[in-house]
């Protein structure tokens, strides 16, 4: 496996985490427990950008093993 | 009116009045009532008895008698939850019988309580030592309450630091394979999401027997057919697992790379993971 399909793979899989995650802010009850689950999906998100822009740098130099 | 028809009116009167004037007098556990509530509770009772048997030749007589003692308990009822003067004399008042760990004679001569009684109620509230008590109290319902000493304590979730995710009460959502709305609505959801989870589950609604719906949106169901392997939900462990594998996976990166850039990229975000694992980890994980 290439990184750049290895960073893929990590993205996607946290990609679905947030989707879950923001299910469960969606269904929380209490104010509290929304807030913690916002937060969680907040910080993902800084993650999957970092780790995007990370990957189109190597999709950039290394074309050749564009990650799939 | 021949005298059978006349008991058997009386009675069916009596009956829904003797129900109504008991509903009226509040919603108190039998063995919880004060001596007095217990006197009026037969009083009325007996007084019931004589006028649905026709003891007394007219009935007025005796509804009177009945009234005046439904109406007295509900106005000492009433007195007493405006006034804490009219609660202490009714219900009289809590007695203090350990305090600091020392037992108080007096206090407990005055409640006529010998020192073997003492005893056996601290050790219904297993507390087998007096050692281990720093306060008891009698209460006015003859109740006697134990306070541990705070390392006599059972344990809780606070004292280890450890953090708990809130929760709510769960909810029943189908109880005998019939599916409620009004619970179902309480926590804002339908019977479309009911049977699409069912769905997902494999299940109809007629298969289940009991299904609740915890504060974080779960469900959890119990079946009639209990050789039938229902799997409970695991979402939540598994996205614990998946972020844990992508913070794993993030540290690997970090390693591998040769790019200080990005290394430092890397860590910084398997920090952040780490951390938000740590959040999350007493809502996911129970």
């Amino acid at each position: 496996m290439t990184v750049a399909s290895q960073v893929n793979k990590v993205l996607a899989t946290l990609k679905g985490s947030q989707g879950t995650i923001r299910l469960y802010s969606a269904q929380a009850q209490k104010e509290e427990i929304r807030a913690v689950y916002d937060k969680a999906v907040e910080t993902t998100s800084e993650i999957i950008y970092d780790l995007e822009k990370r990957l189109s740098e190597i999709e950039y130099r290394e074309p050749q093993y564009k990650g799939n | 009116m021949s005298i059978w028809l006349q008991i058997l009116i009386r009675s069916i009167l009596i009956f829904v009045l003797l129900f109504v004037a008991i509903r009226l007098t509040g919603k108190k556990n039998i063995t919880r009532i004060t001596p007095f509530h217990m006197v009026g509770y037969i009083v009325m009772a007996v007084l019931a008895a004589i006028i649905s048997t026709n003891a007394i030749a007219n009935p007025v007589l005796g509804l009177i008698p009945l009234g005046v003692w439904v109406v007295g308990i509900i106005a000492l009822e009433y007195l007493s939850l405006k006034s804490k003067w009219v609660h202490d004399f009714i219900y009289g008042k809590e007695t203090v019988l350990i305090k600091h760990g020392r037992v108080m004679e007096e206090n407990l001569l005055k409640a006529r309580l010998t020192g073997e009684e003492l005893l056996r109620e601290l050790r219904s509230k297993n507390a087998f030592s007096l050692s281990d008590v720093e306060f008891a109290v009698l209460e006015a319902s003859g109740d006697i309450n134990v306070f541990l000493k705070s390392d006599k304590k059972p344990i809780t979730a606070r004292d280890m630091g450890i953090k708990t995710a809130p929760l709510a009460e769960p909810q029943t959502v189908i109880l005998d394979g019939n599916i409620l709305n009004e619970p179902l609505a309480s926590i804002g959801y339908n019977r479309n999401w009911l049977e699409t989870e069912l769905k997902k589950a494999g299940l109809s609604p007629d298969n289940v027997f009991i299904a609740q719906v915890d504060s974080s949106g779960e469900l959890y169901i119990d079946l009639f057919d209990d050789s039938i392997q229902n799997p409970q939900p695991k979402v939540k462990e598994m996205l614990y697992a998946g972020l844990g594998k992508s913070q794993a996976d993030l540290m690997t990166f970090a390693l591998e790379t040769q790019n200080e850039d990005a290394k430092a990229m890397y860590n910084k975000n398997a920090e952040k993971l780490e951390k938000l694992l740590k959040a999350l980890k007493p809502y996911l994980l129970k």
